[in-house]
């Protein structure tokens, strides 16, 4: 799947390139890398100012919870995407953040108030993998901004891959 | 790319070849053959305007906003083919008129008139001549104020079009609501004029959609930090918000009531909901396991259109309100979205994404037949909504690089984007007049 591909890339890139962007791609997320991916997030997130429009705007400090991806017109958890949140969960049990805002969003494809819907399943299909994790409900609240809210404002597959996410925002 | 029914076409050619047998008078009763004509494309009424006559500095300026005025109404409604007026028009400056003059630029109707100032208010005197014949169809009187001159005019214009084709259009005193990224919900006048808004633009605000007595806007808002349906009651400016956990979206007002539908989510699915104007919920009107969104009704509120995925991927279905499942109408294409009811009550336009990427607008038939494309090769085009009269449709469309408002004929034909300011506008709805 191209997508999968546009994730992974999307990922090296992170690694590679410090980042160029607010939102965090956790790498292969042990607790002591999370800080380290943070700090660069945040330092980042300074330079490259003006080149998303993610919510939940502003430097992270601290572990972060990474964005996982989406098929288009989907709202299923790939394997990469359970891998991530299980990541998440870690972190979550460690009580390293109080919790998270889980904001579900999608590419620019389809339309403006079916994507809301869209978006919405997306962060309830993350939060409830996280319940089932063992994460109490409590910690964590969703929000769906469907297309509104595009982390590259790109017109190409490239862009909606990184769109179509549940991004965290840790509380 | 289009499919289109013979018949219509058969007819509208033996119109066509009765006309060209028939002697060319142009009287009011005969011209509901020239609309069947020019919804083939092929013609239409060929009008000179004269420059509206006027004497001394304010009149001047009058007369000059009013033929602006009718120039650019009469253009809108596409039923005019706007002739350059020749020079010897008249045979003498501000003399008899020279139909000779007109027959031979093929003018097939002339309008002109004069500006002048009575008791401090401008008094517009109309005449509407039939070229051909030489004879007067039409003289009409118009007066106010400085600030009534555009109503003037775009009454004139009404007037003109309903001896014309025998319809009174509900075109000129129409409205457009739609969301401006930079300005929020805004309403603007038909053509683009008079732009009014109604929330800041500083959050994001989505779909408004005014009820049909006018009195209340509703839309989906995220000022709260989440998205929100508001309705506004527009005569007392109160505001209340339906104030439920998870999303609201998508709001469209049940025809013959004063109840509007909308999805929420705060039962664990998205389902449609009847919601009153004080924000309580009346009731529920879809019960399936997936995203149910994007209502629009019949013109009489007994049938519901909405995007579901209850077959899979979204689709459009009709639900019959006062009992009964819902039938799917749409099997042509894979996400097919956004349904708009025409007011004539026969189609359906809606947007579907393709697998060519782009995003184009159809109609079909309520009972799935005729389907038509109305948009292609000119990337997403979305959000259609029916003029009130049902000749035209507003969309969205991104073939000039962002997302601007554009309106064609209902069949697709005379694209053109609406004159709206600068900046990104989206989800039009056409409304009809205050």
């Amino acid at each position: 799947m191209s997508h999968k591909f546009s994730a992974i890339a999307c990922a090296a890139m992170v690694l590679l390139a410090g980042c160029s962007s607010k939102s965090a791609v956790s790498p292969s997320g042990q607790a002591g890398a999370g800080a380290g991916a943070g700090s660069g997030a945040g330092s980042a997130a300074g330079a490259g100012a003006g080149a998303g429009a993610a919510a939940g705007a502003g430097a992270v400090a601290g572990p972060v919870l990474g964005d996982i991806f989406y098929d288009f017109d989907s709202s299923a958890l790939s394997k990469e995407a359970q891998d991530q949140l299980k990541q998440n969960a870690a972190l979550l049990n460690k009580n390293a953040v109080q919790g998270a805002t889980i904001e579900g969003h999608c590419d620019e494809r389809g339309t403006s108030e079916y994507n809301i819907a869209l978006g919405e399943r997306r962060a309830n299909s993350a939060k409830e993998y996280l319940t089932n994790l063992g994460i109490s409900s409590s910690r964590l609240t969703t929000v769906s901004f469907g297309e509104e809210r595009p982390f590259d404002p790109g017109h190409n597959e490239e862009a909606w891959a990184k769109n179509r996410r549940a991004h965290f925002v840790t509380k | 790319m289009r499919t289109r029914t013979n018949t219509t076409a058969i007819l509208a050619n033996a119109i066509l070849f009765l006309l060209l047998l028939m002697p060319f008078t142009l009287r009011a009763e005969g011209a509901s053959e020239y609309i069947a004509i020019r919804k083939q494309g092929s013609g239409r009424i060929a009008i000179a305007l004269d420059k509206t006559m006027a004497k001394g500095g304010q009149e001047v300026q009058w007369a000059s906003s009013v033929d602006a005025t009718i120039k650019g109404g009469l253009d809108f409604t596409g039923l005019f083919n706007l002739l350059q007026a020749p020079a010897n028009m008249h045979d003498a400056q501000g003399g008899a008129l020279n139909f000779t003059a007109l027959n031979s630029v093929g003018a097939e109707i002339y309008t002109g008139g004069t500006m002048t100032r009575q008791a401090g208010k401008a008094a517009l005197d109309m005449e509407v001549y039939d070229a051909l014949s030489g004879k007067q169809m039409m003289k009409r009187s118009y007066s106010g104020d400085e600030k009534q001159l555009r109503s003037m005019g775009l009454r004139f214009c009404a007037d003109l079009v309903e001896l014309l084709t025998g319809k009174r259009p509900q075109l000129f005193d129409s409205r457009i609501v739609y969301v401006s990224k930079r300005s929020g919900i805004s309403i603007s006048d038909f053509d683009g004029q008079n732009v009014e808004h109604i929330t800041s633009g500083r959050q994001i605000s989505m779909n408004p959609a005014l009820s049909p007595d006018g009195n209340y806007l509703a839309w989906t808002d995220f000022t709260s930090g989440r998205s929100d349906l508001y309705i506004r009651n527009l005569a007392t400016k109160t505001t209340v918000a339906v104030g439920k956990p998870g999303v609201s979206i998508a709001p469209c007002w049940r025809n013959g009531s004063d109840e509007v539908a909308v999805t929420l989510s705060f039962e664990g699915d998205h389902e449609i909901y009847l919601v009153k104007p004080n924000g309580t919920i009346s009731r529920r009107l879809t019960n399936s396991r997936g995203i149910d969104v994007s209502p629009t009704f019949s013109p009489d509120g007994s049938k519901m259109a909405f995007v579901s995925q209850r077959s899979g991927p979204p689709q459009i279905f009709i639900q019959d309100l006062q009992g009964g499942g819902a039938r799917r109408l749409t099997f042509s294409g894979s996400y097919n979205t956004q349904p708009s009811w025409s007011p004539a009550g026969d189609k359906i336009a809606y947007s579907s994404a393709q697998k060519n990427g782009e995003i184009n607008i159809f109609t079909i038939n309520t009972d799935g037949s005729g389907l038509l494309q109305l948009t292609g090769g000119s990337k997403y085009n979305e959000s259609p909504s029916w003029s009130p009269d049902g000749s035209m449709i507003v969309f969205m469309s991104t073939r000039s690089g962002g997302r601007r408002l554009f309106m064609m004929n209902a069949d697709g034909t005379n694209q053109r984007p609406m004159a709206l300011g600068d900046g990104e506008q989206q989800q039009p709805s056409w409304i009809k007049g205050r």
